[in-house]
């Protein structure tokens, strides 16, 4: 009998019994252990993935749903998921919001561990679907619904802070900032539901929104910062908060010293956003450093100033400023918050002009010093691109402006300045009392007055300008009623007018 | 409830499909005898090619109209008896499984859970059931001819006609025997899984008279539940203890109550109105501009969705309904109005109040109107108006209903929105009278029929396929079948160059090239080559949709309600709490019968065809 093909079979089943060793060592699966017994690392594999946090595991939650769902797509999970978008977008079409749901949720079980999917989803629930209602009713409850769709991701997602930080933004800014943002303010205190055993007086949307903020950063720094693409916007939205809550209470009438109390916190918790480090663990990033980088940078430029023949960074800028032309010179001597758009566009420009390179200031300087004079040029060079930085983020959250804002707001003669105001308000629109309204509202005005006086640059500020503007023109309206045609000749707040592009 | 084509009614439906199912029916018939005297005439010559198409054609009609009943009968019964080997019947465990596990995929919170849970059943029922009656068709009869047990059958004698239909009537009882234990399954499932009560504790009420305390008896109390399904009622109970709920997702609850003072304690039964059956009666929708000219449609707010039109509020621009056919003994009550209207707003004006509206009736002949009655817009809910019997006219007047409005059975409806700056939104099916209501039950049963159609046609198509194909190749090609039943209007709009991309050749030039689709493509030799060929494909893409049965869903769906294959799917009626129309389950009965008499001829000539049957 041929025995040739049963000793290939034996010598393949021998290979095939040698590999299961490797095999083994490679995908033995971790397991948990017990009071019975301990657990096991499992094979190389296993504990690769356990060490790097790749397991799905590590992600968050597993829910059977959706490994049930997975498994009964039979490896076609991406056609299931591309099937179920085209449906989805179909029922959004004919405006279905009970099947998109529906689909929704479908979507996010075959794809749980995708932080953008369900990103994207809740959006299509809290802004697209809620924009499509006209009862505000019904625009919150698809609010909640994209809340509450984020919090089932973020269970299964428990390393994306991103998510978190999303819910945040809809409970704090989509709620808050809304056309019908006091109705849902009103609507959030009463959702038990949402809420659940938070006290009504905790049930403040921007308070709540800060929480998930906070949840976030917690989340985030349990992983040393991964998911957070830009920490600039991820850790503003804290802070922001209290001060987004601030305001909010002296809309509601809110004027006390709870509304001081509010905007203390406030100040203290910006503080503090401006001393943390948004940068990289090779450099720092502080918003607090701007003055400390500044200061740098002058030390150095007295060293350049001192290398021989001497004071050559003001030399060679004395000869720079010669040569600019008069509008420039005008723009720079202005203060930088009170410059119009073409003096900020004429004041960069010769700003840009007078900037020393480190090419010139080497050529002034002795020959033996010109080593040092380039070394000190390129350490300055660095400083202002780093400094160029600091300022571009201070500058993108608007930090002095707030910073200032909060210091101003928490002042009781501030306070003072603005329940003048409402009770004016309120004696012209409501009591239709316009003898009375006139009264406070110069009241307000001087109030206001004293208060911007110690507050400069928040005189001068855009914003502020155009809320004192906008109740300069309802006083107008106002004295036109009473039949007075202008302005009283020494009216407070003259030079906010005066300063306003329309100028009235 | 969205429905984007009218049905026709039935005389008028059969008047357009019945000639053109005969032109199909015809076309087809010829082609394959063209075709098969072609093969013949290759093989044996025109003259015998001739004498056998001739001899088949006879013996068919022979065979045919010596059709045994009770042989039919006994293939039948043996068709049910092989299919009980099988073991068929576990698909209804797979369907309990499914019916189990349903409860993770569905959210019984959601804010309108009864279209979801019917949506769900229906749709799970129609796609286990046509996949089981595909398996069982297709395979059955090349088992038979692989395994020569078909000889034992045609030796009896049995005709191949008796054989087919045997086949496909015993098949189709097994599946309908399947269907109706799934559908009371699907009933339990539904009424189960949304079946809850709420907690209500004497703590959440408060007496709405102050003099007492709750709990004292003698006040009204009102309040809140607790929630559950993701939902809470506002109760107000009544001096007696009983009382009612307000409406949320869709239903109320009846609240009893027992025992005295602090003691006492509420009892909220069981949900009730969830499920409808609305049989409602549509009327003509027109349109009038905001100068009050008529035009022919209203005007679109950017929506991509063109189902509803707008009318701007506070000008003179309207939108009227004109009823037909109303009978003053079928509204004993008022009229019942019914209306569920888009709101677009382009400013936000006071948005603590919904945009007001108005609306009018109208005796068509006269033109005498009623005075207006202002509503509040309710969008993605229906708004349930009852207009008196006996009302006032525009100048004060009092009149009746029936004797001064309603002429001949007509009535208008004249509509407009008051807010100027907002609009309202409406399609023909978004204003309604509702005579009455009919049984969910029913309708419920009435959409598993649709379903029992579909599986009909998947049945005989199973059947059809496997007296020339072999097992795996049948059923390839019957779910083939099925899965372009549900494309037909896909392959319509394809055939008839609606869809964006053109046809199946340029959708390949594009996808090589990367061009989108939205991008005209040059006129160069290539693409006028490419569209020759998508025009001749069309010719086949329009001639294929005319073969396949329709197993798209009508409710919401662009159909031509002439053709003969209109929709058959009937789940959007069900899940949206309207009746089945009997004239359209008619129309869909004799659309299945179009199908059936030629997939019948088709597989009884095929077997005859064949060795194992001479």
């Amino acid at each position: 009998m041929n025995q040739r093909p049963f000793v290939r079979k034996m010598i393949y089943l021998g290979l095939i019994a040698a590999l299961l060793v490797p095999l083994s060592l490679l995908s033995m699966p971790a397991r948990r252990g017990n009071s019975q017994e301990a657990g096991s690392k499992g094979g190389v594999l296993a504990q690769l993935r356990d060490k790097n946090r790749l397991s799905q595991a590590n992600l968050g939650e597993i829910d059977p749903t959706s490994e049930t769902i997975k498994l009964v797509t039979l490896g076609l999970r991406g056609i299931a998921t591309f099937a179920l978008e085209n449906k989805a977008t179909e029922y959004k079409l004919k405006e279905d919001w009970t099947k998109l749901k529906a689909t929704l949720e479908q979507i996010t079980k075959l794809q749980p561990n995708f932080p953008s999917v369900w990103e994207n989803e809740a959006w299509n629930l809290s802004h697209n679907i809620s924009a499509q209602f006209d009862d505000y009713h019904d625009r919150y409850y698809w609010h909640i619904e994209g809340a509450r769709f984020l919090q089932d991701g973020i269970r299964h997602n428990e390393t994306a802070p991103r998510l978190e930080w999303y819910l945040g933004w809809i409970i704090s800014y989509k709620l808050g900032r809304a056309d019908e943002h006091l109705q849902f303010r009103r609507l959030f205190r009463e959702d038990t539901d949402f809420n659940g055993k938070r006290k009504i007086e905790d049930r403040d949307n921007w308070l709540v929104g800060r929480e998930f903020h906070l949840a976030a950063e917690d989340m985030a720094a349990r992983h040393e910062g991964r998911g957070v693409n830009n920490p600039l916007m991820f850790y503003y939205r804290a802070p922001m908060c209290r001060i987004d809550y601030a305001e909010a209470l002296e809309e509601e009438g809110v004027l006390d010293e709870k509304a001081g109390a509010a905007w203390d916190v406030a100040l203290r918790d910006w503080i503090e956003f401006g001393k943390r480090d948004l940068g990289t663990p090779d450099q720092s990033e502080r918003m607090d450093d701007i003055p400390i980088v500044r200061q740098q940078i002058e030390d150095l430029y007295k060293q350049l100033g001192e290398l021989p023949p001497g004071d050559v960074p003001n030399k060679l800028r004395a000869e720079k400023r010669a040569k600019l032309a008069d509008k420039e010179i005008a723009s720079l001597e202005k203060a930088p918050d009170s410059r119009t758009l073409d003096e900020v566009q004429l004041a960069t420009m010769a700003e840009q002009k007078l900037a020393l390179g480190a090419d010139e200031v080497e050529k002034a300087v002795d020959r033996e010093h010109r080593d040092e004079a380039r070394k000190i040029s390129t350490k300055v060079d660095d400083l202002k691109t780093r400094l160029t930085k600091l300022e571009a983020t201070r500058d993108h959250v608007n930090y002095d402006y707030w910073k200032t804002r909060c210091e101003m707001e928490r002042r009781p003669d501030t306070l003072e300045a603005r329940r003048l105001t409402t009770q004016a308000d309120h004696a012209y629109k409501v009591d239709n009392d316009l003898l009375a309204a006139q009264k406070l509202y110069d009241q307000a005005f001087a109030q206001w007055d004293a208060v911007l006086k110690e507050f400069p640059t928040l005189r001068r500020n855009t914003i502020v300008n155009e809320d004192m503007m906008v109740l300069i023109r309802k006083y107008r309206v106002l004295l036109d009623k009473l039949e007075i045609r202008e302005l009283p000749k020494d009216f407070p707040l003259q030079d906010i007018i005066t300063a306003h592009p329309t100028g009235q | 409830m969205v429905l984007e084509t009218d049905p026709l009614p039935l005389s008028q439906w059969l008047s357009g499909a019945l000639p053109t199912w005969l032109f199909v029916v015809g076309a087809v018939a010829f082609g394959w005898l063209l075709l098969g005297f072609l093969i013949s005439t290759l093989k044996n010559g025109p003259g015998k090619a001739g004498d056998n198409i001739f001899r088949l054609l006879s013996g068919a009609v022979t065979d045919l109209a010596h059709i045994s009943p009770r042989r039919v009968y006994a293939l039948a019964r043996l068709a049910v008896k092989e299919s009980s080997r099988k073991r068929v019947f576990a698909g209804l465990g797979v369907y309990l499984v499914i019916l189990a596990f349903a409860i993770w995929f569905l959210d019984p919170r959601t804010n309108d859970p009864v279209p979801l849970y019917l949506s769900f059943v229906l749709t799970a029922t129609t796609y286990l059931i046509l996949i089981m009656s595909l398996f069982l068709s297709a395979f059955s009869l090349p088992a038979d001819i692989k395994s020569h047990t078909i000889y034992t059958i045609v030796t009896k004698p049995v005709r191949p006609s008796e054989i087919v239909l045997g086949r496909i009537i015993g098949f189709s009882v097994v599946c309908t025997a399947m269907l109706a234990v799934m559908g009371f399954f699907s009933y339990v499932f539904v009424v189960r899984g949304l079946s809850h009560t709420h907690e209500l504790a004497l703590s959440n009420l408060k007496a709405v008279k102050v003099t007492a305390e709750p709990g004292d008896g003698g006040e009204e109390l009102t309040g809140f539940t607790e929630a559950a399904h993701g939902h809470r009622h506002e109760v107000v109970i009544g001096p007696d203890g009983t009382g009612r709920t307000d409406v949320a997702q869709g239903h109320w609850h009846e609240i009893t109550s027992s025992g005295e003072g602090a003691n006492r304690r509420f009892t909220i039964g069981e949900p009730q109105g969830q499920f409808h059956a609305r049989v409602p009666t549509y009327g003509k929708l027109s349109f009038k501009d905001r100068a009050g000219q008529p035009t022919t449609k209203g005007i679109n707010v950017g929506n991509e969705w063109t189902y509803r039109s707008y009318i701007d509020g506070g000008t003179r621009a309207s939108a009227t309904w004109k009823f037909e056919g109303l009978n003053e003994a079928d509204y004993p009550d008022g009229l019942p109005l019914n209306m569920t209207i888009r709101v677009f707003r382009s400013h936000k004006g006071d948005i603590e109040k919904t945009v007001l509206g108005s609306y009018i009736l109208r005796n068509p002949a006269t033109g005498r109107t009623s005075e207006a009655a202002n509503f509040n817009a309710k969008e993605y809910a229906i708004d349930e108006e009852l207009v008196p019997l006996r009302l006032k006219d525009a100048n004060g007047n009092p009149i009746s209903l029936f004797g001064d409005l309603v002429a001949n059975g007509e009535l208008e409806v004249e509509l407009f929105c008051l807010a100027p700056g907002q609009y309202f939104g409406m399609a023909r099916p978004d204003m309604y009278l509702l005579p009455h209501e009919g049984s969910f039950v029913a309708n419920l049963v009435k959409g598993y029929v649709s379903i029992w159609l579909e599986m009909l046609l998947i049945t005989a198509f199973g059947v059809m396929w496997s007296t020339f194909l072999n097992g795996a190749v049948a059923m390839l090609a019957t779910f083939a079948t099925l899965v372009t039943g549900f494309y037909v209007l896909f392959l319509q709009q394809l055939g008839r160059d609606e869809v964006v991309g053109g046809g199946p050749t340029e959708a390949i030039f594009r996808l090589a090239g990367q061009t989108s689709i939205t991008v005209e493509l040059d006129e160069t030799l290539t693409t006028g080559v490419i569209k020759g060929i998508d025009d001749v494909v069309r010719i086949g893409l329009r001639a294929a949709s005319n073969l396949v049965p329709n197993f798209s869903e009508i409710a919401g769906t662009t159909y031509d309600p002439r053709a003969f294959n209109i929709p058959m799917g009937d789940a959007g009626f069900v899940a949206d709490g309207f009746d089945i129309p009997p004239e359209l389950l008619i129309q869909q009965m004799i659309a299945t019968a179009c199908f059936l008499v030629p997939i019948f001829l088709i597989g009884f000539l095929c077997l005859k065809m064949r060795e194992v049957a001479q």
